[in-house]
């Protein structure tokens, strides 16, 4: 588990750098993270919430969340690591320092912890035996946000409230060979989340 | 930023409330509605309930994992059959052992004009499966009489618990075909059949032997193969009858009376 969480966190700061840069509007040092998202549902969790980090032209986001569902509304307690990578291309901005992100599109790789979920199949299996990973699961979405930059603790902060309806590779596989059963609405799910920048 | 974040909390508390199934929060949560919990229990008081003839039809199907079209046609030709009385299902429910997929059967399944009964399947028994199968159909092992018959439900997914010698639970089925004091038709129905070799190699001849020594048992029905099978592979006087998956589109039929039974393959 530890060396998994070292993975997700070498995996995102490699792509946070590359997606970055230098920056150049501030001192901060590339590692520390531009917002944090705060985020419900979305198979990854009950709640789930970490920091992240956005391109230097605002349109790509590389967050990982650390997702949480207890027992209580799960019927089992999940603790969920992701990293998920969010492209917005298109800003609107409004009035009154509001603003509107129409269309988002992302994907997202989960691992649920636990003795019953495995990343790799126990020995006891020939090859092959099963063929997806337990723990692990791909999942990708589209939804779209609006924020707004408010002066908080003097310093000027971006809020954003996001949605997101997405699904992942379990299900998807299960919808393209049942199409007569499955409707799109089956597989598909609602997540919502909040932004702050840092 | 606090208002933010209390809006949001209750925001989120609210739609949770007002739209079931809207949200997802883990592919491994076991969420259950109240007709989805106890199915086993529940429908065996149907069966149990329905009028008692001297012969017994029933259906065995099994391995409805990811073929829920497939699946939807088996309804179409079940409740097309004459004289059926319930359907077992051999296991396999699920392929990915997830909560969704159970609740896409058992929708699927309650279109049946039947009640039906469930064995647990090796897929049934990945990731969260096990306890999604308990919550929703009951216990692993058990038993029901019905008519002249005492069905015998017994997990035999040795494979999923790394061949430890507790799967399948010898000493339980010895228990189940010895407390039989009528001299019912003893059916043991189980998932992945003796021969196979996800079943515990070390405990194959034994479990034969029990089926085999046990006069009130003439034939033993699996699913797992994805193929129709009826041979008597240890020579010892017992059938041992597999069914096909609902992906090669195919069940059986069984009767059975005093004394004597019948199996049909059905094709849809």
């Amino acid at each position: 588990m530890k060396k998994l969480f070292l993975l997700y966190l070498t995996l995102f700061s490699v792509t946070s750098f590359a997606e970055d840069g230098p920056r150049t509007d501030s001192y901060r040092k590339w590692y520390i993270p531009d917002h944090m998202k705060l985020q419900f549902a979305g198979n990854i969790g009950f709640m789930s919430g970490g920091p992240g980090y956005i391109s230097r032209n605002k349109t790509l986001e590389t967050d990982v969340l650390f997702g949480f569902l207890p027992k209580k509304f799960g019927g089992d307690a999940l603790i969920t690591l992701t990293a998920k990578v969010t492209y917005s291309p298109w800003r609107i901005h409004l009035k009154n320092s509001y603003n509107i992100a129409p269309f988002s599109i992302g994907f997202y790789s989960s691992h649920t912890f636990g003795p019953q979920f495995d990343s790799k199949w126990p020995e006891y299996y020939p090859k092959g035996y099963y063929w997806w990973a337990t723990a692990v699961r791909l999942g990708a979405y589209v939804g779209g946000k609006a924020g707004r930059t408010v002066k908080f603790n003097k310093k000027v902060r971006n809020f954003e409230a996001y949605y997101e309806v997405g699904t992942y590779d379990l299900m998807f596989i299960s919808y393209v060979q049942n199409t007569g059963f499955l409707k799109p609405s089956d597989i598909l799910s609602l997540a919502i989340g909040i932004k702050m920048s840092l | 930023m606090k208002t933010l974040l209390n809006t949001f909390i209750l925001f989120t508390a609210l739609i949770n409330i007002s739209c079931e199934g809207l949200f997802q929060y883990n592919p491994n949560q076991v969420i259950l509605k109240e007709d989805e919990r106890n199915l086993n229990l529940k429908n065996v008081a149907l069966i149990q309930a329905l009028p008692q003839k001297d012969t017994t039809r029933f259906i065995l199907m099994g391995d409805t994992q990811r073929w829920y079209d497939e699946s939807s046609d088996f309804i179409k030709s079940a409740n097309s059959q004459r004289d059926i009385s319930f359907v077992i299902h051999a296991g396999d429910i699920s392929d990915f052992g997830l909560s969704q997929e159970f609740k896409w059967v058992n929708q699927i399944m309650q279109e049946l004009k039947y009640p039906y009964v469930t064995v647990i399947g090796n897929h049934d028994i990945v990731a969260n499966g096990p306890l999604v199968y308990k919550k929703m159909y009951g216990e692993l092992d058990y038993s029901f009489e019905f008519g002249g018959n005492k069905f015998i439900f017994i997990n035999t997914n040795s494979r999923e618990y790394n061949f430890d010698g507790l799967v399948p639970n010898l000493p339980w089925l010895r228990s189940q075909l010895k407390n039989n004091p009528t001299d019912k038709n003893a059916i043991v129905i189980a998932h992945v059949p003796p021969f196979d070799a996800d079943f515990d190699p070390n405990m194959q001849n034994e479990y034969a032997q029990i089926l085999a020594s046990d006069p009130n048992v003439k034939f033993t029905l699996y699913g797992h193969q994805h193929t129709f099978k009826n041979e008597e592979f240890y020579e010892d006087g017992v059938r041992y009858m597999t069914t096909t998956s609902m992906g090669a589109r195919g069940y059986l039929i069984v009767t059975t009376w005093k004394g004597g039974y019948r199996v049909e393959r059905v094709e849809f």
